[in-house]
């Protein structure tokens, strides 16, 4: 059952968050953790894994859900279910390995036995065991749903649906699986897990931050030639590139205005991959076809702990106040030759984790955020930009590359959250006053 | 099995690749390295190269080349000031693959004094297999793999030559 109390109740989020800036103690302080392990990790949605990491019935995946320990498993019905790691009589681990197939777990301390919905099936010595088997069940994440095989979960039984929290931010998962000329990723590549010292939400701030890649990322520029010198390097007239928050916490940095040549996202010429280029104009027709090749994949974060990261995903994991995990994984494409897989992988291991072109930079200069938020701490800015970003049709809220747009986003939704359902609309506090 | 002297010219250029490394000489210790080389990091125990899975660090030549050019900037953040390193090499064993190329294996525990953000000590224990060549009368390397024993992470910064 959910706990009640919210340890939330004492932090006064509206003095901490305002519009134009949030204060350090969110990246610091213990008790806002441990609110943000409930309000966000518990009570709202989580990405789990896609699908496509565990295809047969029985294999299974473990993670983290804020700092809960689960596995995902796909039952002999072939629905996911997302299983709190802990076994129901002794809370031993009773997952051990980090990925396979099993067609039952068995605790490794007395050898409880449960099946791949969590259901107890045996216990040794059984003419001990008073209790009923019904009830000994293990712990199951109340809600599960995917959409383009994300799969989410929530221990909220309560948690408005899916669609309700993804809003229009599916277009961006769309645009992901549209790179596949069958819609289709596959996560089989494993992930590489690197841990930085800084708050979690630094890490969604950051990947969808368009001002800090001249600063952070001149080595980069200076060593490589790559998409990004078109797409987030220029003067700031000549940067077509868009920082959008599509609302309920999702943000994107939209690169596709910046490229002029299909492919251009990939880092080569159209004739590299002709194959692909003919089959995604086969698949999608040849208007929406040109499209994709000439847009690219979405750059984008899903609140709170998935990053659409081009042609990576990733996934964000809050350890402590001060240290995070940057998990990622390439994006692999089905229906496409095996060349295309190669070089997402080689990109992948280029642009992310503990030794990559770009990541690597980012980890030190968080770090040095953190390092700068200690003691009594004060106030981070987050005004730019507010005077000239605009709402399009869809309600997506789109700014300049170098504007804050996306992180005002990101913090407007966190304040809901952390605020809780009633106080997060002032017509919905007026009405219980 | 190899002679004494190969032993001695083997080690050799086990302590020195390791010095120039420990010393941030990018370019140096670039030299040592073959148009063919391979430099690795897997990130699972047992892993193929050639398997699909995501690596920590996967480089052939070029992409080496590049790093070094990118470590050469000045301005790699994460190398800057360079990390404070100091590796011990102990237990290794040579096997010839083909006239004057080795196969060597060798344990690693690499101290890293981290210094660009929070000053922190890391240790980086390795086993770590060399493929060696003696080219116009000088050792060379044309494959290095670092296996991490905790490759499965967490794994924290490593923009330094492992």
């Amino acid at each position: 059952m959910l706990d009640n109390s919210r340890p939330s109740e004492g932090i006064r989020f509206e003095e901490l968050i305002l519009d134009d800036r949030v204060h350090s103690t969110l990246y610091t302080d213990s008790e806002v953790f441990e609110a943000e392990m409930d309000s966000i990790f518990r009570n709202g949605w989580v990405f789990i894994c896609h699908d496509s990491e565990i295809p047969k019935a029985g294999d299974f995946v473990r993670r983290n859900v804020g700092r809960d320990p689960v596995f995902a498993v796909r039952g002999r019905d072939g629905e996911i279910s997302v299983i709190v790691n802990r076994c129901a009589h002794r809370g031993n681990i009773i997952c051990q390995e980090e990925r396979g197939n099993a067609k039952a777990f068995v605790c490794q301390y007395h050898g409880w036995a449960y099946d791949t919905k969590g259901g107890l099936v045996d216990v040794p010595y059984p003419a001990g065991f008073k209790g009923d088997f019904s009830c000994h069940g293990l712990e199951r994440l109340a809600k599960v749903d995917s959409y383009q095989g994300f799969v989410f979960a929530s221990f909220n039984p309560t948690v408005p649906s899916l669609g309700d929290h993804l809003g229009r931010a599916t277009e961006l998962i769309d645009r992901a699986v549209e790179m596949s000329p069958v819609g289709r990723i596959n996560l089989s590549g494993g992930w590489v897990r690197h841990q930085l010292n800084c708050n979690w939400k630094m890490l969604p701030e950051n990947d969808t931050d368009g001002y800090h890649v001249n600063f952070v990322h001149p080595s980069f520029a200076q060593a490589i030639r790559s998409n990004y010198d078109e797409a987030v390097l220029q003067d700031e007239e000549s940067l077509k590139s868009e920082a959008k928050d599509w609302g309920n916490g999702h943000t994107e940095l939209n690169f596709s205005p910046s490229y002029s040549r299909p492919l251009e996202w990939f880092g080569c010429a159209e004739d590299r991959y002709p194959s692909y280029s003919k089959a995604l104009r086969e698949a999608y027709g040849q208007e929406k076809g040109d499209k994709i090749l000439l847009d690219g994949p979405p750059h984008a974060v899903i609140f709170p702990n998935l990053f659409l990261g081009e042609m990576n995903i990733v996934r964000f994991e809050p350890v402590a106040p001060g240290v995070c995990l940057h998990i990622h994984t390439p994006m692999y494409l089905e229906g496409v030759d095996d060349d295309v897989n190669q070089r997402i992988l080689r990109q992948s291991e280029g642009a992310l984790g503990p030794t990559a072109f770009l990541l690597a930079d980012d980890s030190v200069i968080a770090e040095r955020t953190q390092l700068a938020l200690a003691g009594k701490g004060g106030w981070l800015d987050l005004s730019r930009g507010a005077e000239r970003e605009v709402t399009d049709d869809n309600g997506v809220v789109v700014g300049h590359l170098t504007d804050e747009t996306s992180n005002r986003g990101f913090w407007r939704h966190y304040k809901q959250v952390m605020q809780g359902p009633d106080q997060s609309s002032p017509t919905a506090a007026a009405a219980a006053a | 099995m190899v002679t004494i002297e190969e032993r001695l010219r083997v080690e050799e250029f086990l302590f020195k690749e390791a010095r120039l490394a420990d010393e941030s000489r990018y370019s140096e210790w670039e030299a040592l390295a073959e148009d063919d080389m391979h430099y690795w990091v897997p990130a699972e125990a047992g892993q193929d190269p050639d398997d699909g899975r995501i690596s920590i660090l996967n480089d052939n030549r070029t992409r080496l080349a590049t790093r070094i050019r990118q470590l050469n900037t000045g301005v790699r953040h994460a190398q800057v000031p360079p990390s404070r390193m100091c590796r011990i090499i102990s237990n290794v064993e040579i096997e010839t693959i083909a006239d004057g190329e080795y196969f060597v294996r060798s344990n690693v525990v690499l101290y890293e004094y981290r210094i660009q953000a929070d000053k922190e000590m890391e240790v980086w224990p390795a086993r770590v297999e060399h493929k060696l060549r003696m080219r116009d009368g000088e050792m060379k390397m044309f494959s290095k793999h670092i296996l991490l024993l905790n490759s499965e992470g967490p794994v924290r910064g490593l923009s330094f030559i492992i």
